[in-house]
């Protein structure tokens, strides 16, 4: 074919020499791509290794399990529940348990509650403990990964001595919890505790000052204030940007009223406010505040029974509510719609992952290729909970 | 709280006839006019009483007669918490119900609206990219409408073929297959009272 006519059209001039214009290649990330932690699959539209916009496809784990809770009765939700974020299924529970509980006006017992917050905190330090390890290994540190899944395997194994199961527990029950903890198991999370705080310090340490991570992090994936605020980010994301903003403090539930703990909120120490390191950082120091809530639990917990007084049959009266918790990725927001039957009417997820895929768009153009996989690491998403 | 924020949005938004709902158990929520809920939420965001300055959730609630859409806002600064709601008619599937797209106040709507379209079935006007955002963009129907039913194939796969179907040993299949005679139709239908009060007899003791 001739090439004359098209001559201009296929090359451009740059600095002063005529070279061949080069088109923007469609790149699909994903679904199936250890750096999307799941079943993500983002459309990426890159001019060389420049993003000039990248598109996510969801859905692939879509279960509508919006649909399913309304076939099912109250308790039999929270094994659904569970399958959301399965990473932090006792957060996902305990969101649940709350809204219906406030609903039906049950009490729950005060050992409940310390379990409750037990467990939502170490579900919170294996859930960070993942995207640490996992984050590692998409900036190619494969160390991190060994260290933080043995501290997970810690607490998974309390759990499924609790739970009779390592990921999907069904261990928070609307009145209570399903099983009493032994004091064994308390002493054991004692010293977890104390062993884990110095090994964190240590992580942090070969990973969080690494220059080589600093450069891969530090000004990368840039969310600033009014961005995270207008996409409505949450959790760890929004804190990553300057807001201090957690619901287990200014929305407090459970009994975190009577704890201490300090809401860690990134400043920009090694980069600009609101930049991928930021985000790793505000999740290492929130497993120190954690680690300070768990204390507090050991020496408070009292005796006495796990479970409320909870009808039989449980008829949630009509009505509606919108029940926030704070999970270890953002606000999980149940919005429960009771006609006073045995089944929800309608049960609402706000998943914190699913708005924060929202805001790959809005932070993507610009960015290199690798560094979309650091700025996707740092939102650290489910793919469980942002398909439901 | 709630009539504060009602009075302010009578006054402020003439016509969009601001309601509280309210409520012995459980929130309470601001009902308006559906064709005012782009001002109204301009209005809640700009206010320097209330500043609602984020959008949680969009979401929709299908009942016999009537979308009831939701919209719920909380406020960081001001610690606040606000269910907002608007009706729509139920409309088919050639007519979807209409209501203005809220994208150009709140980012967050964008990915909200598109599910509560791909869910519910709701024509956001004025979204720049309204597509299916859970289901396969070339699905038919809106799985969570009361009235839903399967597609039979899709892609020349079949849905819920019959030998995967295991919805025996569940509540809810009993009551479908006696009510629809088909296991394959999962979807929850309009709740019959004779039905419920029989079921609960059975699980009673």
């Amino acid at each position: 074919m001739s090439s004359h006519t098209n001559t201009n059209e296929n090359k451009i001039i740059l600095g002063d020499q005529e070279v061949l214009k080069s088109d923007l290649l469609t790149l699909n990330m994903g679904p199936q791509h250890p750096a999307t932690h799941g079943v993500l699959r983002v459309e990426i539209k890159t001019d060389s290794e420049i993003v000039v916009d990248a598109i996510p496809h969801l859905g692939y784990l879509h279960r509508c399990f919006e649909k399913h809770a309304e076939n099912v009765d109250y308790r039999g939700v929270i094994p659904f529940v569970d399958r959301m974020d399965y990473l932090a299924a006792m957060s996902m529970e305990w969101g649940y348990a709350l809204a219906v509980e406030k609903m039906l006006g049950t009490e729950v017992p005060k050992r409940a509650e310390y379990i409750r917050i037990l467990v939502a905190e170490l579900q919170r330090i294996a859930s960070h403990l993942v995207f640490f390890g996992t984050y590692g290994i998409d900036l190619g540190a494969f160390t991190v990964f060994l260290y933080c899944f043995e501290d997970r395997e810690e607490i998974l194994r309390l759990f499924e001595e609790l739970s009779g199961a390592r990921m999907l527990y069904n261990y928070i029950w609307i009145g209570g919890v399903w099983n009493d903890i032994t004091d064994d198991q308390l002493a054991r999370v004692a010293k977890f505790v104390d062993r884990f705080e110095g090994e964190l310090h240590k992580y942090n340490n070969l990973v969080g000052e690494n220059k080589i991570f600093i450069g891969r992090t530090a000004n990368v994936g840039i969310i600033t204030r009014e961005q995270a605020l207008d996409y409505g980010a949450t959790g760890p994301v929004l804190r990553g940007s300057g807001v201090k903003n957690d619901l287990r403090k200014d929305r407090t539930y459970g009994m975190y009223d009577k704890f201490e703990f300090d809401i860690p909120v990134g400043s920009g120490e090694k980069g600009t406010t609101g930049d991928c390191w930021d985000r790793y950082n505000v999740r290492i120091r929130e497993m120190f505040e954690s680690v300070k809530i768990i204390r507090q639990v050991l020496a408070g917990i009292e005796e006495g029974p796990v479970m409320g007084k909870v009808p039989k049959i449980i008829k949630v009266p009509a009505g509606e509510i919108y029940m926030r918790t704070e999970c270890p990725r953002g606000e999980l927001g149940y919005h429960l719609i009771s006609d006073g039957g045995k089944t929800p009417y309608r049960l609402k997820v706000k998943s914190s992952c699913f708005t924060h895929v929202s805001l790959l768009p809005a932070i993507a153009p610009g960015q290199m290729v690798a560094d979309l996989v650091a700025s996707i690491g740092s939102i650290d998403i489910v793919l469980g909970e942002v398909d439901r | 709280m709630h009539n504060l924020i009602a009075d302010y949005l009578n006054k402020v938004v003439s016509g969009c006839s601001a309601k509280v709902n309210e409520v012995s158990i459980g929130d309470k929520s601001i009902t308006i006019d559906s064709s005012f809920v782009l001002e109204v939420c301009r209005a809640l965001k700009t206010s320097s009483e209330f500043e609602f300055n984020v959008l949680q959730v969009i979401t929709g609630t299908d009942y016999p007669d009537r979308i009831e859409i939701s919209y719920i806002l909380a406020s960081f600064t001001k610690n606040l918490e606000l269910i907002l709601k608007a009706n729509l008619p139920r409309g088919d599937k050639s007519n979807l119900p209409k209501i203005n797209s809220v994208v150009s106040v709140w980012s967050a709507a964008n990915f909200q609206e598109r599910e509560t379209y791909d869910m519910i079935g709701v024509d956001f006007l004025g979204h720049p990219d309204l597509r299916r955002i859970l289901c396969p963009y070339d699905w038919d129907g809106h799985p969570l409408r009361r009235d839903y039913v399967v597609q039979e194939k899709y892609l020349d796969m079949v849905v819920n073929p019959p030998e995967k179907n295991n919805t025996d040993d569940q509540l809810f299949g009993k009551r479908l297959k006696e009510q629809l005679g088909d296991p394959k139709k999962v979807s929850a239908s309009w709740k019959d009272s004779s039905a419920s009060e029989e079921s609960e007899a059975k699980d009673g003791e």
